[in-house]
Protein backbone atom coordinates (compact mmCIF):
# COMPACT_ATOMS: atom_id res chain seq x y z
CA UNK A 1 0.00 0.00 0.00
CA UNK A 2 2.79 2.39 0.58
CA UNK A 3 4.48 2.15 -2.66
CA UNK A 4 1.03 2.08 -4.20
CA UNK A 5 0.62 5.76 -2.26
CA UNK A 6 4.20 6.96 -2.97
CA UNK A 7 3.43 6.03 -6.83
CA UNK A 8 0.16 7.59 -6.66
CA UNK A 9 1.31 10.47 -4.76
CA UNK A 10 3.80 11.23 -7.70
CA UNK A 11 0.70 11.32 -10.51
CA UNK A 12 -1.64 12.69 -8.45
CA UNK A 13 -0.57 16.56 -9.35
CA UNK A 14 -0.70 15.63 -13.14
CA UNK A 15 -3.93 13.61 -12.30
CA UNK A 16 -5.28 16.95 -10.78
CA UNK A 17 -4.00 18.77 -14.24
CA UNK A 18 -5.89 16.35 -16.48
CA UNK A 19 -2.21 15.33 -18.11
CA UNK A 20 -2.48 11.58 -16.93
CA UNK A 21 -2.99 8.90 -19.55
CA UNK A 22 -5.75 6.58 -19.10
CA UNK A 23 -4.00 3.64 -17.47
CA UNK A 24 -2.50 6.09 -15.05
CA UNK A 25 -5.89 7.72 -14.04
CA UNK A 26 -8.05 4.34 -13.81
CA UNK A 27 -5.08 3.67 -11.53
CA UNK A 28 -5.02 6.63 -9.35
CA UNK A 29 -8.68 6.64 -9.17
CA UNK A 30 -8.81 2.94 -8.01
CA UNK A 31 -6.08 4.01 -5.51
CA UNK A 32 -8.24 7.02 -4.43
CA UNK A 33 -10.89 4.86 -3.75
CA UNK A 34 -9.25 3.00 -0.70
CA UNK A 35 -6.83 5.27 0.56
CA UNK A 36 -8.34 7.88 2.62
CA UNK A 37 -4.38 9.77 2.81
CA UNK A 38 -4.41 10.39 -0.84
CA UNK A 39 -7.96 11.59 -1.13
CA UNK A 40 -6.96 13.96 1.40
CA UNK A 41 -4.06 15.31 -0.72
CA UNK A 42 -6.14 15.57 -3.48
CA UNK A 43 -8.41 18.19 -1.97
CA UNK A 44 -5.65 20.23 -0.54
CA UNK A 45 -4.34 20.64 -3.65
CA UNK A 46 -8.06 21.71 -4.95
CA UNK A 47 -8.09 23.87 -2.17
CA UNK A 48 -4.94 25.56 -2.77
CA UNK A 49 -6.07 25.71 -6.48
CA UNK A 50 -9.07 27.88 -5.63
CA UNK A 51 -7.00 29.70 -3.31
CA UNK A 52 -4.55 30.69 -5.68
CA UNK A 53 -7.24 31.42 -8.73
CA UNK A 54 -9.92 33.60 -6.42
CA UNK A 55 -7.36 36.33 -5.88
CA UNK A 56 -6.05 36.74 -9.12
CA UNK A 57 -9.67 36.69 -11.00
CA UNK A 58 -10.37 39.19 -8.41
CA UNK A 59 -7.22 41.35 -9.37
CA UNK A 60 -8.01 41.16 -13.11
CA UNK A 61 -11.29 42.01 -12.86
CA UNK A 62 -9.95 44.96 -11.14
CA UNK A 63 -6.94 45.87 -13.41
CA UNK A 64 -7.50 49.23 -15.86
CA UNK A 65 -6.43 47.74 -19.46
CA UNK A 66 -7.05 51.03 -21.47
CA UNK A 67 -4.83 52.59 -18.92
CA UNK A 68 -2.18 50.35 -19.05
CA UNK A 69 -2.10 50.50 -22.90
CA UNK A 70 -2.68 54.26 -22.66
CA UNK A 71 0.68 53.88 -20.50
CA UNK A 72 2.06 51.82 -23.54
CA UNK A 73 1.16 54.13 -26.35
CA UNK A 74 2.67 56.78 -24.41
CA UNK A 75 5.99 54.91 -23.75
CA UNK A 76 5.90 53.96 -27.91
CA UNK A 77 6.15 57.60 -28.54
CA UNK A 78 8.40 58.94 -26.49
CA UNK A 79 11.08 56.67 -28.11
CA UNK A 80 13.73 58.42 -29.96
CA UNK A 81 11.83 58.94 -33.89
CA UNK A 82 14.49 57.47 -36.80
CA UNK A 83 16.04 59.94 -38.95
CA UNK A 84 15.24 59.25 -42.24
CA UNK A 85 18.50 57.47 -43.39
CA UNK A 86 18.08 55.43 -40.39
CA UNK A 87 14.86 54.42 -41.73
CA UNK A 88 15.95 53.59 -45.23
CA UNK A 89 18.74 51.56 -43.98
CA UNK A 90 16.67 49.30 -41.56
CA UNK A 91 14.26 49.02 -44.42
CA UNK A 92 17.11 48.08 -47.04
CA UNK A 93 18.53 45.66 -44.12
CA UNK A 94 14.51 44.54 -42.85
CA UNK A 95 14.04 44.24 -47.14
CA UNK A 96 14.79 40.22 -48.32
CA UNK A 97 14.75 42.18 -52.05
CA UNK A 98 18.14 43.80 -51.04
CA UNK A 99 19.63 41.54 -49.06
CA UNK A 100 19.74 39.84 -52.24
CA UNK A 101 21.42 42.71 -54.40
CA UNK A 102 19.57 42.57 -57.52
CA UNK A 103 19.12 46.19 -57.18
CA UNK A 104 22.75 46.47 -58.45
CA UNK A 105 21.76 44.61 -62.07
CA UNK A 106 18.00 46.83 -61.76
CA UNK A 107 19.78 50.39 -60.98
CA UNK A 108 22.10 49.76 -63.83
CA UNK A 109 19.21 48.94 -66.06
CA UNK A 110 17.24 52.22 -65.62
CA UNK A 111 20.21 54.25 -65.88
CA UNK A 112 21.03 52.16 -69.23
CA UNK A 113 17.22 52.87 -70.37
CA UNK A 114 17.26 56.58 -69.22
CA UNK A 115 20.52 57.00 -71.41
CA UNK A 116 18.58 55.16 -74.36
CA UNK A 117 15.69 57.24 -74.30
CA UNK A 118 16.94 60.56 -73.07
CA UNK A 119 17.28 61.95 -76.10
CA UNK A 120 13.64 60.88 -76.92
CA UNK A 121 12.17 62.17 -73.82
CA UNK A 122 14.25 65.51 -73.82
CA UNK A 123 14.12 65.95 -77.49
CA UNK A 124 12.31 69.21 -78.48
CA UNK A 125 9.36 69.10 -80.33
CA UNK A 126 9.80 72.12 -82.53
CA UNK A 127 5.94 73.47 -83.69
CA UNK A 128 5.66 73.15 -87.65
CA UNK A 129 3.84 75.60 -89.98
CA UNK A 130 1.18 74.19 -91.60
CA UNK A 131 3.01 74.68 -94.75
CA UNK A 132 5.66 73.29 -96.97
CA UNK A 133 8.95 74.82 -95.62
CA UNK A 134 11.79 75.29 -98.11
CA UNK A 135 15.05 74.94 -95.81
CA UNK A 136 17.67 75.68 -98.32
CA UNK A 137 18.37 76.38 -102.19
CA UNK A 138 21.57 76.11 -103.82
CA UNK A 139 22.41 76.05 -107.67
CA UNK A 140 25.56 76.98 -109.10
CA UNK A 141 24.22 77.46 -112.56
CA UNK A 142 20.82 79.11 -112.27
CA UNK A 143 19.00 81.53 -110.58
CA UNK A 144 16.03 79.82 -108.63
CA UNK A 145 12.94 81.11 -107.15
CA UNK A 146 11.02 79.77 -103.67
CA UNK A 147 7.26 81.07 -103.62
CA UNK A 148 4.10 79.50 -101.48
CA UNK A 149 0.70 79.61 -101.91
CA UNK A 150 -1.29 79.15 -98.67
CA UNK A 151 -4.47 78.51 -100.12
CA UNK A 152 -4.10 76.57 -102.28
CA UNK A 153 -1.21 73.98 -100.35
CA UNK A 154 1.11 74.65 -103.01
CA UNK A 155 4.89 75.23 -102.93
CA UNK A 156 6.94 76.40 -105.55
CA UNK A 157 10.79 75.97 -106.15
CA UNK A 158 11.28 77.51 -109.97
CA UNK A 159 14.73 76.89 -111.61
CA UNK A 160 15.98 79.42 -114.42
CA UNK A 161 16.93 77.15 -116.56
CA UNK A 162 19.11 79.57 -119.40
CA UNK A 163 18.70 82.76 -117.47
CA UNK A 164 17.37 86.06 -118.74
CA UNK A 165 15.30 83.74 -121.64
CA UNK A 166 12.58 82.06 -119.47
CA UNK A 167 9.41 84.57 -118.98
CA UNK A 168 6.75 81.91 -118.62
CA UNK A 169 6.35 82.30 -114.88
CA UNK A 170 3.42 84.47 -113.86
CA UNK B 1 37.57 22.94 -57.91
CA UNK B 2 37.90 24.20 -61.50
CA UNK B 3 34.51 22.24 -62.31
CA UNK B 4 32.42 24.02 -59.38
CA UNK B 5 33.66 27.43 -60.93
CA UNK B 6 32.29 26.60 -64.11
CA UNK B 7 29.06 25.48 -63.11
CA UNK B 8 29.01 28.72 -61.41
CA UNK B 9 29.90 30.78 -64.13
CA UNK B 10 27.27 29.45 -66.15
CA UNK B 11 24.90 30.05 -62.98
CA UNK B 12 25.80 33.85 -63.20
CA UNK B 13 25.53 33.84 -66.45
CA UNK B 14 21.98 32.36 -66.93
CA UNK B 15 20.76 34.91 -64.01
CA UNK B 16 21.93 37.93 -66.10
CA UNK B 17 20.52 36.36 -69.29
CA UNK B 18 16.96 38.46 -68.75
CA UNK B 19 18.77 41.59 -68.37
CA UNK B 20 20.97 40.95 -71.63
CA UNK B 21 17.91 40.06 -73.35
CA UNK B 22 16.05 43.06 -72.51
CA UNK B 23 19.15 45.39 -73.86
CA UNK B 24 19.35 43.37 -76.79
CA UNK B 25 15.60 44.36 -77.66
CA UNK B 26 15.31 47.53 -76.71
CA UNK B 27 18.90 48.21 -79.09
CA UNK B 28 17.14 46.92 -81.69
CA UNK B 29 14.13 47.65 -81.66
CA UNK B 30 15.35 51.71 -81.23
CA UNK B 31 17.68 51.49 -84.45
CA UNK B 32 14.72 49.20 -86.45
CA UNK B 33 11.92 52.20 -85.92
CA UNK B 34 15.18 54.71 -87.26
CA UNK B 35 16.60 52.35 -89.86
CA UNK B 36 12.97 51.60 -91.15
CA UNK B 37 11.52 54.91 -90.97
CA UNK B 38 9.98 55.48 -94.27
CA UNK B 39 7.36 57.85 -96.28
CA UNK B 40 5.34 57.64 -99.19
CA UNK B 41 5.36 60.55 -101.63
CA UNK B 42 3.73 61.09 -105.24
CA UNK B 43 5.45 62.15 -107.75
CA UNK B 44 4.83 62.99 -111.07
CA UNK B 45 6.71 64.71 -114.37
CA UNK B 46 4.94 67.01 -115.94
CA UNK B 47 5.80 68.51 -119.35
CA UNK B 48 4.57 72.25 -119.72
CA UNK B 49 4.47 74.09 -122.55
CA UNK B 50 2.78 76.24 -124.72
CA UNK B 51 1.98 73.96 -127.70
CA UNK B 52 -2.03 73.36 -127.95
CA UNK B 53 -3.87 73.47 -125.11
CA UNK B 54 -4.31 70.23 -123.57
CA UNK B 55 -4.38 69.47 -119.95
CA UNK B 56 -3.74 65.83 -118.94
CA UNK B 57 -6.76 63.68 -117.00
CA UNK B 58 -4.27 62.81 -114.57
CA UNK B 59 -3.32 65.97 -113.76
CA UNK B 60 -6.93 67.45 -113.13
CA UNK B 61 -6.27 67.65 -109.39
CA UNK B 62 -3.23 70.02 -109.80
CA UNK B 63 -5.02 71.92 -112.92
CA UNK B 64 -6.14 74.95 -110.99
CA UNK B 65 -3.26 75.73 -109.27
CA UNK B 66 -1.08 75.10 -112.34
CA UNK B 67 -3.73 77.12 -114.48
CA UNK B 68 -2.83 80.01 -111.25
CA UNK B 69 0.88 79.51 -110.46
CA UNK B 70 1.78 79.17 -114.83
CA UNK B 71 1.19 80.60 -118.36
CA UNK B 72 1.58 77.19 -120.16
CA UNK B 73 -1.03 76.45 -122.15
CA UNK B 74 -0.52 72.32 -122.23
CA UNK B 75 0.26 69.94 -119.87
CA UNK B 76 1.12 66.51 -120.08
CA UNK B 77 1.49 64.14 -117.84
CA UNK B 78 5.14 62.07 -118.33
CA UNK B 79 5.92 59.84 -115.71
CA UNK B 80 3.94 58.82 -112.09
CA UNK B 81 5.31 57.21 -109.32
CA UNK B 82 4.84 56.39 -105.58
CA UNK B 83 8.00 56.44 -103.83
CA UNK B 84 8.65 54.63 -100.53
CA UNK B 85 11.18 57.02 -99.51
CA UNK B 86 13.85 55.05 -96.59
CA UNK B 87 15.55 57.21 -94.80
CA UNK B 88 19.17 58.43 -96.17
CA UNK B 89 18.41 56.14 -99.19
CA UNK B 90 18.53 58.23 -102.18
CA UNK B 91 15.80 57.54 -105.17
CA UNK B 92 16.59 58.58 -108.86
CA UNK B 93 13.92 59.58 -111.25
CA UNK B 94 14.19 59.94 -114.82
CA UNK B 95 12.56 62.24 -116.98
CA UNK B 96 12.37 63.39 -120.46
CA UNK B 97 14.50 60.38 -121.77
CA UNK B 98 17.25 60.37 -118.90
CA UNK B 99 18.07 64.01 -119.48
CA UNK B 100 16.67 65.70 -116.27
CA UNK B 101 16.78 63.28 -112.95
CA UNK B 102 15.70 63.75 -110.08
CA UNK B 103 17.13 62.56 -106.72
CA UNK B 104 15.54 62.63 -103.68
CA UNK B 105 16.93 61.39 -100.43
CA UNK B 106 14.21 61.38 -96.81
CA UNK B 107 16.75 62.88 -94.17
CA UNK B 108 14.27 63.26 -91.79
CA UNK B 109 10.95 61.89 -90.74
CA UNK B 110 8.69 63.26 -88.04
CA UNK B 111 5.20 63.53 -86.78
CA UNK B 112 3.01 64.53 -89.82
CA UNK B 113 6.56 66.07 -91.76
CA UNK B 114 9.33 64.88 -93.83
CA UNK B 115 12.20 66.01 -94.36
CA UNK B 116 13.42 65.68 -98.29
CA UNK B 117 16.77 66.55 -100.09
CA UNK B 118 15.84 67.19 -103.46
CA UNK B 119 18.70 67.12 -106.44
CA UNK B 120 17.93 68.20 -109.91
CA UNK B 121 20.92 66.98 -112.47
CA UNK B 122 20.31 68.40 -116.05
CA UNK B 123 22.34 66.20 -118.48
CA UNK B 124 24.86 65.13 -115.59
CA UNK B 125 25.32 68.87 -114.06
CA UNK B 126 23.55 69.53 -111.05
CA UNK B 127 21.60 72.63 -111.24
CA UNK B 128 19.52 72.48 -108.31
CA UNK B 129 20.34 71.32 -104.92
CA UNK B 130 17.35 71.73 -101.95
CA UNK B 131 15.86 70.66 -98.74
CA UNK B 132 12.15 70.86 -98.04
CA UNK B 133 10.09 70.14 -95.00
CA UNK B 134 6.90 68.48 -96.76
CA UNK B 135 3.53 67.81 -95.68
CA UNK B 136 0.72 65.74 -95.66
CA UNK B 137 -1.37 66.25 -98.49
CA UNK B 138 0.67 69.31 -99.16
CA UNK B 139 2.54 69.59 -102.92
CA UNK B 140 5.69 70.80 -103.66
CA UNK B 141 6.30 71.65 -107.55
CA UNK B 142 9.68 72.29 -108.61
CA UNK B 143 10.14 72.75 -112.23
CA UNK B 144 11.96 75.24 -114.50
CA UNK B 145 14.44 72.52 -116.38
CA UNK B 146 14.02 73.11 -120.26
CA UNK B 147 12.22 70.61 -122.37
CA UNK B 148 13.90 69.73 -125.94
CA UNK B 149 10.44 70.04 -127.29
CA UNK B 150 9.64 73.14 -125.87
CA UNK B 151 8.49 73.89 -122.68
CA UNK B 152 10.04 72.91 -119.33
CA UNK B 153 9.58 70.14 -117.12
CA UNK B 154 7.65 70.28 -114.07
CA UNK B 155 8.34 67.77 -111.06
CA UNK B 156 4.84 67.78 -108.73
CA UNK B 157 6.03 66.10 -104.97
CA UNK B 158 2.91 65.14 -102.64
CA UNK B 159 3.18 63.99 -99.32
CA UNK B 160 0.81 60.55 -98.78
CA UNK B 161 1.71 59.87 -94.78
Amino acid sequence: MKDSCSLVSKLLEKYFDREVTDKERALVEGHLHGCPACRNALKSLEGLSAFIKAPVEEAVQKEDFPWVWQKIQREIRLQKKLTWWQSLRSWVNVSPLFKRRVWIPAVAMVVVLLFITAEIIFRKIPSYPDVSVVEYVESETDNVMVYQLEKQKVTVIWVFDEPGKDQTTS
Amino acid sequence: MGVRRTGEGSNHLVRKLPFLLILIILFFSLFLSQAYAQVQVRLRAIHASNAGSSVDPSLSDLHKELGSLFTFTSYRLMREETLNLFLNKPVSISAHEGRIVLEATLVGLHKNMAEIKLKVVREGIEILNTQVRLLPGRTILLGGPKHLRGGVVIYALYGRF
